[in-house]
């Protein structure tokens, strides 16, 4: 694939600043040391700045439509347009991704990623030195967690991502990480994604996702992973939890999903859901101890809430509390197979259910027991999913409002997340975040 | 709601054109570096039993038996399994082509045999099983015997069912025609068998029991399938191949490549839909959503009097699991189970490979 690297000879004028100079001794490439790199200024490409950069340093992005994958390999650099909305990585709809970060404690910041193959932005362990690893040889291998141990220490923010092929931005085998104040539409699988990692640490907060098959998508991540203040709607399904045997470490287990808008999940504007998911505001598949709470899940017309089985891994111990349900087909249903029967799974507060009597007058943390279901086609009759749109021909966001200082370098990423406190979250207007909802 | 890690690591891209060009590499013999397997040879003795790795290719007829005995203790059943190697040893000896008997233990007897043995729990009942008669689920003992000449089949069954003083529950003959690689086409048109374990390594991860009394043994599971072929047949050849994910004249994968390739689980339209369906049986029965391994299918067609025809279904793996995770799954997803009906069903521990100074069963019943 063809990444538009640019030769040593490419590297313009180079502007060093900050303490640690040209020479950091930390940068993994000798001969570099530049702190701070422009893009078009010191160097032709994204990539070539990225090349150059020094551990730590900063590469900063003019406006301007480029055609190039960029992968960062060096620790702790950031990468940032200067224009949220005018500095753009165009695929084109034939290169597979805009930026993959598989370096530890790199940022990606305000820029916009449009029309790639695969995804906008990706953070991943996953990778040879040729970047994101591409293995078509055997599908049939398991992963292997130990070959590839997680990237740390990630930020992904004020970035627009939309009408990528597969995901918008998506965090696999990552730890300690922020996905915040992003944006992300017309992904034909889910606009914003964490994957496989366990004790996650990982911050999903701020951010927009619509008119994606799925708004926000996680499989086998578990927590600490708190999902917070975020609008999904007009998705075709909000926001899932799934474990899965395709990757490691399932079952995906104690999320928290808290003070999020999840809703009018009847797109008809976004690409298909492949495995048939529609109008349903948070899916749960497998999922066990999650914890969603205080949400605004409004304007599904399949169901607020759908729990389910992923084959024998069933949905247990899941709380659904003190949610604002309105206009769902039915705000909770439980559709697991008899196989996986779902248990321990408790609804508080006025919520209609499927069957009526799933969620029975029984406090959380009673003991477990196997709950009553209903079969999957009941839930899907209650809303036909249309045909679906090419990601290519999703309607584009409007513009974004990016960070408003572009020039300082920014702190080395912490070990750690700090995440907000949970107890302080409210239930959602449903205006959430709606000024930078909708098409130009 | 899929996700992946195919969709990191393999080329399951989104096609952005519409045009289906990715290609997987098939998993193919002797890529990992296995020693070569001979093609042909089929001799009774060996650490495996004929008849499940060897000829690679099956033969073209079968003669699949489920029996019952009435030996009952653990001594007895040695013998008899004793008696049972030497008249097969003697039926495929120099001289009988390629015949192969293939020996398989029901639960009754591997409980017989010893506590926790692989094979000593029962098949469960799958969707529609609740309609099979009791004769044709379970039973003490499978005799599977397949070979080029469809004439010395039953004579050999008749000489060991006569050696055990077995009563016969139920039998089916079968046939294939081979189309390489141990695939063959199947009575609805499409080739079976193309992704199967091929290489001494595959068949060491996924098919042999690797250790304890079973060792070199394997897990049979065989149901007989009626097979709504003329519904099916009465399709557009275009629907026909999504119900499948393959191709009806190659059986390459509807996500491109060639006929030995994999399917591209990943592989979406543009529209996000999966180029091999939601419910293509390549994709539901892919062993990556059950995290099971692969099964050996060595299965035959069938006609009998009347209308009834369809496949007898043959897998070999490793664990019985791989088969019941796998075929739950079916149950659920895959739209090929609608033309198809079991008639007959079961489990069976296959013995270990037998020789003069081993006799079959030794392992377990001595």
């Amino acid at each position: 694939m063809a990444r538009g690297w640019a030769t040593a000879g490419g590297i313009a004028a180079v502007v060093c600043l900050g303490a640690a100079g040209c020479s950091s001794g930390s940068a993994p490439r000798a001969g570099h040391g530049v702190q701070v790199v422009r893009v078009p200024q010191d160097a032709t490409s994204i990539q070539a700045a990225v090349d150059h950069v020094a551990a730590g340093g900063l590469v900063l992005v003019g406006p301007g439509t480029y055609h190039e994958s960029v992968v960062v390999s060096t620790a702790d650099v950031t990468v940032r347009g200067t224009d949220r909305n005018r500095t753009v990585i165009d695929g084109a709809g034939v290169r597979p991704y805009g930026v993959v970060s598989i370096a530890d404690g790199t940022r990606v910041q305000n820029l916009t990623v449009r029309d790639h193959t695969f995804y906008g932005v990706l953070v991943t362990g996953v990778h040879d030195k040729h970047g994101p690893r591409a293995n078509n040889a055997d599908d049939y291998d398991e992963f292997e967690p130990d070959e590839f141990p997680p990237v740390q220490r990630f930020a992904v923010d004020h970035v627009t991502a939309y009408d990528n092929g597969l995901y918008g931005i998506y965090a696999f085998d990552a730890q300690h990480g922020v996905i915040a104040d992003s944006y992300a539409s017309g992904s034909a699988d889910s606009g914003i994604y964490v994957g496989q990692c366990h004790s996650c640490d990982v911050l999903v907060q701020d951010n927009v996702a619509e008119r994606n098959a799925v708004g926000f998508e996680n499989a086998n991540a578990s927590g600490p992973l708190l999902i917070t203040g975020n609008r999904f709607t007009d998705n075709r399904v909000g926001l899932t939890l799934l474990s899965n045997y395709q990757e490691a470490f399932r079952p995906q287990r104690a999320n928290q999903v808290i003070g999020n808008l999840v809703g009018e999940s009847g797109s008809n504007d976004s690409p298909a859901q492949a495995d048939g998911g529609f109008g349903t505001g948070v899916g749960i598949a497998g999922g066990v101890d999650n914890e969603v709470t205080r949400n605004r899940i409004a304007g599904n017309p399949r169901a607020g809430v759908l729990i389910t089985n992923t084959e024998d891994l069933p949905a247990t111990g899941n709380t659904l509390t003190e949610n604002a349900y309105a206009a769902n087909g039915i705000d909770v249903a439980n559709i697991s197979a008899a196989r996986a029967p779902a248990t321990g799974n408790c609804v508080t507060g006025r919520a209609t259910t499927l069957p009526p009597d799933l969620a029975t007058a029984r406090p959380c943390g009673a003991a477990a027991r196997r709950q009553p279901a209903v079969a999957p086609t009941t839930v899907a009759r209650l809303a036909k999913a249309p045909p679906g749109l090419s990601f290519l021909d999703v309607a584009p966001p409007r513009a974004q409002p990016g960070l408003t200082d572009v020039d300082t370098p920014p702190e080395r990423l912490p070990a750690s997340v700090t995440m907000p406190d949970t107890a302080a979250i409210d239930v959602p207007p449903g205006s959430l975040l709606a000024e930078l909802s909708g098409t130009r | 709601m899929s996700l992946d890690r195919r969709q990191v690591l393999t080329s399951a891209a989104v096609l952005a054109a519409g045009a289906v060009g990715v290609s997987a590499i098939a998993r193919g013999a002797d890529r990992d570096g296995s020693p070569p397997r001979a093609l042909g040879d089929t001799p009774a003795h060996g650490a495996h039993q004929a008849g499940i790795d060897r000829p690679v290719d099956p033969q073209t007829f079968a003669l699949v038996s489920v029996v019952d005995v009435a030996t009952q203790t653990r001594a007895e059943l040695g013998d008899m399994l004793a008696a049972l190697g030497r008249t097969i040893a003697a039926h495929t000896a120099d001289g009988s082509g390629d015949l192969t008997a293939t020996v398989a233990v029901g639960p009754r007897l591997v409980r017989a045999a010893g506590d926790g043995l692989p094979g000593s729990d029962p098949l469960p009942l799958f969707a529609g099983d609740d309609r099979i008669p009791a004769s044709r689920t379970g039973g003490d003992l499978l005799l599977a015997l397949h070979g080029s000449d469809a004439g010395v089949l039953e004579r050999a069954r008749e000489a060991m069912v006569w050696t055990m003083r077995a009563r016969v529950r139920w039998a089916q003959h079968g046939f294939r025609a081979s189309a390489g690689e141990g695939r063959a086409r199947n009575l609805l048109g499409f080739l079976d068998g193309v992704v199967v374990p091929r290489t001494e390594f595959q068949l060491q991860d996924d098919v042999w029991i690797p250790d304890g009394p079973a060792a070199n043994g394997t897990i049979c599971v065989v149901r007989r399938l009626r097979l709504d072929v003329d519904g099916f047949r009465s399709l557009p050849v275009r629907r026909q191949e999504r119900i499948i994910g393959r191709r009806l004249s190659d059986g390459a994968p509807l996500s491109g490549g060639a006929p030995l390739d994999q399917v591209d689980l990943g592989a979406k339209t543009p529209a996000g839909e999966y180029v091999v369906p939601a419910h293509a049986h390549a994709r539901a029965a892919h062993p990556s959503f059950t995290g099971s391994h692969l099964m050996l299918r060595r299965s035959y067609s069938y006609a009998n009097p009347g209308s009834e025809r369809g496949l007898v279904f043959i897998s070999f793996q490793r664990d019985l699991d791989t088969f019941v995770r796998t075929q739950r799954r079916l149950d659920e997803t895959d739209a090929l189970m609608h033309f198809a009906t079991a008639t007959a069903s079961a489990s069976f521990l296959v013995l270990p490979g037998f020789d003069d100074a081993r006799a079959l069963g030794a392992t377990l019943f001595r």
